[in-house]
Parts: C-alpha cells; sequence; structure tokens
C-alpha cells in the first residue's frame, strides 16, 4: 500500500486552479460517459436519416402531387423533418449534462470540490452550448444537402446552399437554435433537478408552441407565441413568412431570442447560488 | 479547524439544527453521534457550504466554505458513497474530482492504489460493491491530501471486513496528524475509534466530552462483589471511599474502587468472597439513555435497553453537557 502522505507540492498542482480546470474537470465529466456520445451521435444520425428517408419518399411520390403542391413544394424548408429527433435531442444533452448529477447525488461533491458555484455552471453551460452548436453544425447541413441530394436524383426542384433564403435558413438552424434549445433546457434543468420533469417541460416550452400556434386564437399567436424564443428563432430563419401573425422583424426576433436565452442561464444561476444544493 | 457558532438549519417548522456551537480541533477523532435524524448529515452539509444556514455561522480553517476556491487540499469529505454516476469509471470518477480541485493527474493514480482499487481504475462504478463505493470515496476525500476529513456515517451497510478497513484508514489517517470528523448512530462503533465526541438529540448538543471521560462516566465501572459476609465488608470497603450498594444474598455493587482493591481487603480480613468481577454498563445503553428524549421515531421496546445505572449517568453527562 501506498503511503498516504506525501508532500503537498507534489498533489497540488494549483490553489485557485481557476476556470480553465474548471472547463477541463466538466469536459471529463461529459466525454467519459458513454450516454455523452450516443445522444450525439443519435442527434446526428436520426435527423439525417429521417431527412433523407422523407425526402426519399417524397421523390418516389412527387410525380403524383397536384399541381399546386408541386408548384408551391419548398426544398428548403422541406429539408429539415429531421428537425424533430434533433431539437429534441438538443434539449436531452441540455438537460441531462444537469439532471444526471442530481439524480446520482454526484452534484453534492461537485460543489464540495467547486463551491464557487457560478463557475461550475458557466463551465457547464459552455460544454452543452458547444455540444448542441456542434450537433447542428453537422446535422443540419447534413439534412440539407443529403436532401437536395436526393431531390436532384428524382428530378425534383432543388435549391443551392448559397441561395440567400437557404443561407439563412441553415446558417440560423445550425447556429442560432441549437443555442437557445440546449442552453434554455439547461436553466430549466438546474430549476427543476429532475430529468423527467426538466426534459418535458423544456419540450412543452421550446417546441410545443411551434406545433400548436395554428390552434390557438389569434391574440394568443400575436402577443404570446411571437415572444417564445423558438418563435423567434423561425422569424429569424425565414421559417415564419413576413405578415405572419408570430412574424417578428429581425432585430426584435434576435433581441428575444437573446433575452430568454440570458435572462434563463441568469435565473438559473441566480437560483443555483442561493439554494441549498 | 471546524468552528460552529450557533449553528441553526430550520426547514419550514422543522428544526433540523438548533443553534449547534462547537469546535473540532486538530489531530485527532472527532466522534459526531445522535441517533438517525438528530441533525448530523445537516450539520455535515452545513460545513461543507452545500446547505445555507438558516442562523448561525460555521467556518473551516477560520474561512466560510463558500468562500472557498478549491479546497481538496484543505479538507476532504465522504458524505454519501454511494453518489456516483454508474456509468463513469472509478479512474474518470476521479480525475474530474482532481481536475476541478487543482490537483495533479498522477495522484489519481496513487490514491487509487492507496484504497486498493487500482485493478478495478477501468471498470465502471455501477458495478462496484458498497464496500468498492466506500474506498471510492475515501480516495475522493485523499485526493488532495487535506489536513480535515469529514465521513458521515462511513460504516453504514458495510460488511465486517470494509468496517475494519474504514477504521484502519481512520486511525492512520489519525496518527498522521489529520482532524477526523466522523458521525455515527453507534456508540459501540464510536469506542473504537474516536478521542472525543459529541452527542446530538433533535439538532442540540448534549454532549461534548473526552472519549475517556465518556467511557469513564457512562460505563460506571463498578465491581460486582458477592461473599457470605458481605455485612462485614461493606464497612471496610466505604472506609476505603468506595460507594457500596447493598443488594440481595450477599450482593454488593462498588463504584470508587477497583476490584483488586476490594479483593485486597476481604483478603487482610479474612473475607472469603464468591464472585469478585468489574462490571460496565455497556456504552450503547447509556447512550441509547442519553440520547433518550431526542429519538423522532422510536418503537417502544427500544426505550426499555437502559439500566437504571445507565440512566444515572445520563443525568451527569446531560448536566456536564449543558454546563
Amino acid at each position: 500500500m501506498a503511503a498516504t502522505t506525501v508532500p503537498a507540492q507534489h498533489i497540488i498542482a494549483s490553489r485557485d486552479p481557476g476556470f480553465g480546470a474548471q472547463l477541463q474537470s466538466e469536459w471529463t465529466k461529459l466525454r467519459s460517459v458513454r450516454s455523452t456520445w450516443i445522444v450525439t451521435g443519435l442527434a446526428v444520425g436520426l435527423s439525417i436519416g429521417f431527412s433523407a428517408a422523407v425526402a426519399l419518399a417524397m421523390g418516389l411520390t412527387f410525380d403524383s402531387w397536384g399541381a399546386v403542391e408541386q408548384a408551391t413544394f419548398d426544398p428548403i424548408t422541406n429539408s429539415l423533418t429531421g428537425l424533430l429527433f434533433s431539437l429534441i435531442l438538443l434539449i436531452v444533452v441540455g438537460v441531462t449534462a444537469v439532471t444526471s448529477e442530481y439524480s446520482s447525488g454526484m452534484i453534492s461533491t461537485t460543489f464540495m470540490i467547486s463551491p464557487q458555484r457560478a463557475r461550475v455552471f458557466a463551465a457547464k453551460a459552455i460544454l452543452v452550448g458547444v455540444i448542441g452548436l456542434l450537433i447542428h453544425a453537422i446535422a443540419v447541413p447534413g439534412m440539407f444537402l443529403v436532401s437536395q441530394l436526393i431531390y436532384g436524383s428524382y428530378g425534383i426542384p432543388t435549391v443551392s446552399i448559397t441561395d440567400t433564403d437557404a443561407t439563412r435558413f441553415v446558417v440560423v438552424v445550425a447556429l442560432v437554435v441549437p443555442l437557445s434549445y440546449t442552453l434554455i433546457s439547461f436553466s430549466i434543468a438546474f430549476l427543476l433537478r429532475g430529468t423527467a420533469s426538466a426534459i418535458t417541460a423544456s419540450i412543452g416550452f421550446m417546441w410545443l408552441p411551434f406545433m400548436l400556434a395554428p390552434l390557438l386564437p389569434a391574440w394568443i399567436q400575436q402577443n404570446v407565441l411571437r415572444f417564445l424564443p423558438d418563435m423567434a428563432n423561425d422569424s429569424l430563419s425565414g421559417l415564419t413568412p413576413p405578415g405572419s401573425l408570430t412574424y417578428l422583424s429581425q432585430t426584435p426576433a434576435i433581441m428575444v431570442v437573446a433575452i430568454w436565452l440570458v435572462g434563463s442561464l441568469a435565473l438559473a444561476g441566480f437560483v443555483l447560488n442561493r439554494r441549498d444544493v | 479547524m471546524i468552528e460552529l457558532r450557533g449553528l441553526t438549519k430550520r426547514y419550514g417548522t422543522t428544526t433540523a439544527v438548533d443553534n449547534l456551537s462547537f469546535t473540532v480541533g486538530a489531530g485527532h477523532i472527532t466522534g459526531f453521534l445522535g441517533p438517525n435524524g438528530a441533525g448530523k448529515t445537516t450539520t455535515m452539509r452545513l460545513i461543507l457550504g452545500l446547505d445555507n444556514p438558516t442562523g448561525g455561522s460555521v467556518t473551516v480553517n477560520g474561512e466560510s466554505y463558500r468562500d472557498k476556491r478549491a479546497p481538496m487540499h484543505e479538507v476532504g469529505a465522504l458524505i454519501d458513497p454511494s453518489a456516483v454516476h454508474g456509468g463513469r469509471s472509478a479512474y474518470y470518477h476521479l480525475l474530474w474530482q482532481a481536475q476541478a480541485g487543482g490537483i495533479h493527474k498522477s495522484r489519481v493514480d496513487d490514491v487509487l492504489d492507496m484504497v486498493g482499487l487500482a485493478d478495478v481504475a477501468g471498470k465502471k462504478v455501477g458495478g462496484f460493491s458498497l464496500g468498492m463505493r466506500q474506498r471510492l470515496g475515501i480516495g475522493s476525500a485523499m485526493l488532495g491530501d487535506p489536513p480535515v476529513l469529514l465521513f458521515d456515517e462511513p460504516v453504514n451497510g458495510l460488511d465486517p471486513e470494509g468496517i475494519q478497513w474504514i477504521r484502519s484508514m481512520m486511525k492512520r489517517f489519525a496518527e498522521e496528524g489529520r482532524t477526523v470528523f466522523v458521525s455515527s448512530h453507534l456508540m459501540s462503533e464510536m469506542e473504537q475509534t474516536a478521542d472525543h465526541v459529541l452527542v446530538v438529540g433533535r439538532g442540540q448538543l448534549i454532549a461534548d466530552l473526552p472519549m475517556s471521560e465518556f467511557t469513564q462516566r457512562s460505563a460506571l465501572t463498578h465491581v460486582r462483589v458477592v461473599s457470605p459476609d458481605a455485612a462485614r465488608l461493606t464497612p471496610h470497603l466505604e472506609a476505603m471511599g468506595g460507594v457500596v450498594k447493598n443488594g440481595t444474598r450477599g450482593e454488593l455493587s462498588v463504584t470508587g474502587l477497583d476490584a483488586g482493591a476490594i479483593g485486597a481487603a476481604a483478603f487482610e480480613r479474612g473475607i472469603r468472597l464468591s464472585e469478585l468481577s468489574s462490571q460496565r454498563a455497556s456504552l450503547e445503553a447509556a447512550f441509547m439513555e442519553l440520547t433518550h428524549d431526542s429519538v423522532e421515531y422510536r418503537a417502544n421496546e427500544t426505550s426499555k435497553a437502559g439500566s437504571s445505572t445507565a440512566e444515572e449517568t445520563v443525568r451527569e453527562l446531560t448536566a456536564e453537557g449543558a454546563s
């Protein structure tokens, strides 16, 4: 058995290891469990695969579509049907990075080692945001390009990624959407601390408004839904056309997205700092 | 050095920790005793800055824990050995901690070696037995080689071998000059290891005294003497400073004298003894009596466990604790 007492200088690298060490530690946590890689892989694989399958189905049936349907076919928005999977998995990434520590009780060890809770929170948020960005930076252009390739091979109208509308759509969905999805659900996870409740709440808040919007009264669409983060994302990306009830012009849309992002992080960080672990 | 000043924690109307004040000094094992629900774990969490006190204050090395940057080299703690991510290997479980705590990576291997987990370093913690998790937890606490160690109920649920291992580790840490603050609801466990005891019940401090004193007072080291000539012996023993209680059929219960002195006195006077033995009331019984009023949930049977002699000790101790 090795001696327990070792001269301190051989053990202690730094008495205040700082933010870099915190990032390193949180990264070790993420990379050392299989679920991180599985969820990341699934998000990319399922979304591209699903988009490809839908594009294939469209290609196979396009000739039988009505003339109006064929004429109004939008190769930009139709190419990203796989978002169904990637968006939910972005939420899973944001939530489980937090709740896996609460459910195991390991969060106590985390804050025992790093009593400066804000540092832990910031390091986690950065890594979760980067993972979300990476997932969509691969998945979104992937879905787009695979779909266009399939459309092309069936003689369906395609669009180039350099087309202004296409570029805007792909860039916003690849780079803005993952930040709001992962970081808002990350904040919700710190507030609720339970995996199931946080995932449910995040899906309800981020994803459901888009699905339910057409069913809700105009007043709610215009005065409530319009200012929710994901609806603002849709205005930014061009998915929501100008003149639509939930449309916001670019500057207010950017502000709405930013306010939700910063606001939810600030609230979660504040609560975390004050509350018992 | 851990200092509590009027530390209080309330959850709604329940007071988990009630105006606790004590100091845990350097270089010995301090047992933190109390029945389940007495507030031991809450006190530990308050010390470690995990929960916020409702009132009072607690400092570790003169500083509030939450003000520290990376206190791994100051304090090591084991609160819940099961609080691990089952999908992470033992090595990575210690590595993320070392990184966050500013500890050299090489220390992880040393610690795994020290707690006897080097062979399973790459195995997922989810497959570990409680005993192995306990070792891993001790490893975490030792990463920064801290002078102060906190263990919450470290022997709970362990098999005899595991208990033996924890005991030997705690003793070794204390011999190395570290402060070991260890909670338990088992008095008998503390008897083996602690130098000093703090007893709490319902969040309040009941006793704060050296183990030797606790043992001496609570164990009521009385001597049982049985003699056909008991009546003749009694005045002699009283003259020597003993306190004698007469039982039935020549039975005496003597305190203040040891068996050797009583034997010698009887021999000198030619008094025949048929039995002479040192008696120790169980520490466990004394402890249970001590915390009797403070147990929150109790089956009726347990309250009968203490003997009348133990009860007296308890009063003495309570007075001690209150003074």
